[in-house]
């Protein structure tokens, strides 16, 4: 699997190939030479405990770090190349959500699209269809300032959409939102993947991972502990069949889920 | 005492945990004990000089100055912004099993044992002195008394504006008002100076020998400290409850507020959404650039407050410089403030001030040239107030002719400006607080010091590569040749565009380079 040279890494069919990506934050090393592949089209799960180090992979595979050592190819992009040429091929939906507070949804969403190059007829086209389709029309002309913590994480969903990007890496895109919304946002990203769109997913919630996920990677203390279908997951560990992805997660984590009990509880 | 211990810790780390807030206190302690030492002294003098010379001016002079300390004090957390700061912010506290008025209470403790408020104890007690002299130690607690009110009037302005914060658009307000306050006030020792100012400072004596300050709460334990050292034990007692009762019922009403404000009653429910469809006027990318930030600059009260108050600062620079030249303004004095105009694009930190947009910003695909550039032409348009300003000044002054040339002067200096400012917010971006927040709240990865020393720099750097641009541009002027204005000015515009474009390409190939390094930088993550 791994190519620490990165040659034939723009070939095939893998629309994301990371290449022992490591990074280290002055003394501690967040990510310790992480490398997979992600074949185009697929929904890859990539899962881990906090400060495990998914927020920093994502953030190097998009640009927004740079790596201390590694590589990774994007649709064919070299992360050591040329960024604009990536960032055009993705869609970013990162966990602290950065987002312009003083503008509203609608002038939000309509910038991110021109600035991605949509000519102005089409950016207000998909602009008033994702607002209308992520239920946010009627707040669209709400400062984001005002928006709530769903809402937000819906309009940044909208921004990484709106130019139809052929990766999608979404951080915990179902945090904070609402199970209606939850269930639309879900709905969305089968048809993406069922359109060909590569997605990049981290979450908590291990059953709607199970159920959406193709395929998933588990990092630990920076390091990948595991790589594959779920099935092939139990069968590297041994696991049983009918063990659910929590089960196998807590297992590959070392999660040691029996504590002294807090005896002054009652 | 645990909650004025937590207060301090807090305190401490906050500063050791910014350097440029831990190198602010290392300058600013040895400053207070200076200013505590000189104000004793002058304190003392001050009393000892009108108690000879004009005593019946004694006591309706201290009631104006501790008016204007207590106004000072109370206006504080407006003025500095303070307002969302952990200083009067009960909200964390409010969940524990502690009765309110111990919250305000221990509150006022940690504020009365703050570097600023204990520097004024000295001048109080030298002030004791020269009134009471033998009855020294009866004054002090009347006029400690009046330092207790003053930090508990500041406390229930700070709690006040927390309760004004629950709204965001009146914490806005709020927050634009403060910082418009602000500048106003520290233009007052300026104008009360200049030539203009006689009356101003006739009408504030004519206010002081009406003793107009008697009816000023901050003014009455001087008062009470003025009668006991006169050993008029009635009046002395009298102003002594008053002070007394309004610090006690300062301190209820701040309870009050922190009450109501807790339990959610003061929140006024949803912010009114615009009814219009959004558009972007401006054509492509960079105009979505420029609109955006302009919209934002415009939403956002500091970006806001710092864009109108640019109308004042070549206006007060002309004056100044006015005051100081017989034939008033002229224009070489136009040249001059047109020059320092045009550099005040320096340091405008454009890169930082989009926050926790720049991920986003920098997510998108466009090429980095036209995001520099969209940006320069952002930080020109939200500087016109001072262009505006000075081509009026101008117009008054000189004519039309010579006000095209001075506005001609100021773009082509913010030209050049722009392009060596493009370089600084790439390299040495500082960090700020977000839109609507404390603005001196300390944030990680600071740069301050090493950043204003690197503008002062640039400045010079700018100065000297628009002086042939502004020299062009101006030339007709000293020739007395009006009619070259036609052909001179277009030709310093388009030179100075030149050098922009070269510069601004190496800039934004080094934005290309450095940008998860800039990123990392804001977030403090470096």
């Amino acid at each position: 699997m791994e190519d620490p040279r990165g040659e034939g890494a723009e070939g095939g069919g893998d629309a994301i190939v990371a290449l022992a990506l490591t990074r280290q934050f002055r003394r501690q090393l967040a990510v310790d030479h992480v490398s997979f592949r992600v074949a185009r089209g697929r929904f890859f799960g990539f899962l881990g405990p906090n400060g495990a180090g998914k927020s920093t992979t994502i953030r190097m595979l998009t640009g927004l770090l740079r790596p201390s050592s590694g590589d990774a190819v994007i649709e064919g992009a070299r992360l050591s190349g040329d960024l604009i040429d990536l960032k055009r091929k993705i869609g970013v939906l990162l966990e602290e959500l950065p987002l312009y507070e003083r503008l509203t949804g609608e002038e939000h969403l309509l910038f991110a699209a021109r600035m991605h190059g949509l000519a102005a007829p089409e950016a207000r086209r998909r602009t008033q269809e994702l607002l209308e389709f992520l239920s946010l029309a009627d707040e669209r002309g709400k400062l984001v300032v005002d928006y709530s913590q769903g809402m937000r994480k819906k309009l940044a969903l909208a921004c990484a959409l709106v130019h139809g990007p052929s990766v999608l890496f979404l951080d915990e895109p179902l945090n904070g939102i609402d199970p209606v919304s939850g269930r639309v946002v879900m709905d969305l990203l089968r048809r993406l993947t069922a359109r060909g769109v590569t997605l990049f997913f981290t979450s908590h919630v291990l059953d709607v991972v199970e159920r959406l996920c193709d395929e998933v990677a588990v990092i630990d203390r920076g390091r990948i502990v595991a790589q594959g279908t779920l099935a092939e997951i139990r069968a590297q560990r041994e696991l049983a069949g009918d063990a659910s992805l929590e089960d196998v997660f807590l297992k590959l984590v070392s999660a040691d889920v029996t504590r002294e009990d807090l005896s002054w509880i009652g | 005492m645990a909650l004025v211990g937590l207060r301090f810790r807090l305190e401490a780390r906050a500063t050791l945990g910014s350097r440029g807030r831990a190198l602010g206190l290392v300058f600013a302690l040895p400053f207070l004990a200076l200013f505590s030492a000189l104000a004793s002294l002058g304190a003392f003098a001050l009393v000892r000089v009108v108690s000879r010379t004009e005593p019946g001016l004694l006591l309706p002079a201290l009631s104006a100055i501790f008016t204007f300390l207590g106004l000072s004090f109370a206006l504080a957390p407006l003025l500095a912004g303070v307002s969302a700061t952990e200083s009067h912010d009960l909200s964390r506290l409010v969940a524990y099993p502690v009765p309110l008025a111990t919250l305000v209470a221990s509150s006022l403790v940690a504020n009365l044992v703050q570097p600023s408020v204990l520097a004024l104890v000295p001048p109080l007690v030298a002030l004791a002195f020269a009134l009471g002299g033998p009855r020294w130690p009866l004054l002090v607690p009347a006029l400690g008394l009046g330092l207790l009110l003053t930090v508990a009037s500041a406390q229930t302005v700070g709690i006040a504006l927390h309760a004004l914060s629950r709204r965001r658009r009146l914490h806005d307000r709020v927050l634009f008002a403060g910082i418009g306050a602000g500048l106003l006030l520290s233009l007052v020792p300026v104008l009360m100076l200049s030539r203009g100012g006689a009356s101003a400072r006739r009408a504030l004596v004519a206010l002081v020998e009406r003793d107009i300050f008697a009816l000023s709460p901050f003014g009455w334990s001087a008062r009470a400290a003025v009668h006991a050292g006169r050993g008029d034990f009635a009046p002395f007692l009298g102003w002594s409850a008053a002070v007394l009762v309004t610090t006690a019922a300062a301190l209820g009403l701040s309870a009050a507020i922190a009450g109501r404000l807790y339990r959610g009653e003061l929140d006024s429910g949803e912010a009114p959404a615009r009814a219009a469809r959004a558009r972007i006027r401006l054509p492509g990318a960079i105009g979505a650039l420029v609109e955006k930030d302009l919209r934002v600059a415009w939403r956002d009260p500091r970006l806001k407050a710092v864009t109108l108050s640019g109308v004042i600062g070549p206006l007060l620079l002309l004056f100044v410089l006015g005051q100081g030249s017989a034939g008033g303004v002229g224009p070489v004095q136009l040249v001059l403030v047109a020059g320092m105009a045009g550099v005040g694009v320096i340091g405008s930190n454009a890169l930082a001030l989009e926050r926790d947009g720049l991920g986003l910003l920098l997510g998108f695909p466009i090429n980095r040239l036209a995001l520099v550039t969209g940006k320069s032409i952002a930080v020109v348009v939200l500087r016109a107030p001072a262009l505006l300003a000075l081509s009026v000044a101008a117009l008054l002054f000189a004519g039309p002719v010579t006000a095209i040339a001075i506005a001609t002067v100021v773009l082509v200096t913010q030209v050049i400006a722009c392009a060596a400012d493009s370089y600084l917010q790439i390299l040495f971006p500082v960090p700020v607080p977000a839109a609507g927040r404390d603005p001196n709240a300390p944030i990680s990865g600071s740069r301050g010091l090493g950043a204003a020393a690197i503008s002062l720099l640039a400045m010079a750097v700018t100065l000297v590569a628009a002086a042939p641009f502004a020299f062009l541009a101006w030339l007709p002027e000293p020739l007395g040749q009006r009619g070259l204005f036609v052909a001179t000015l277009p030709l310093a515009l388009a030179g100075a565009c030149a050098v922009y474009f070269m510069a601004a390409s190496g800039a934004a190939r080094l934005l290309l380079r450095r940008e998860p390094e800039l990123i990392a930088r804001l977030r403090g993550e470096e």
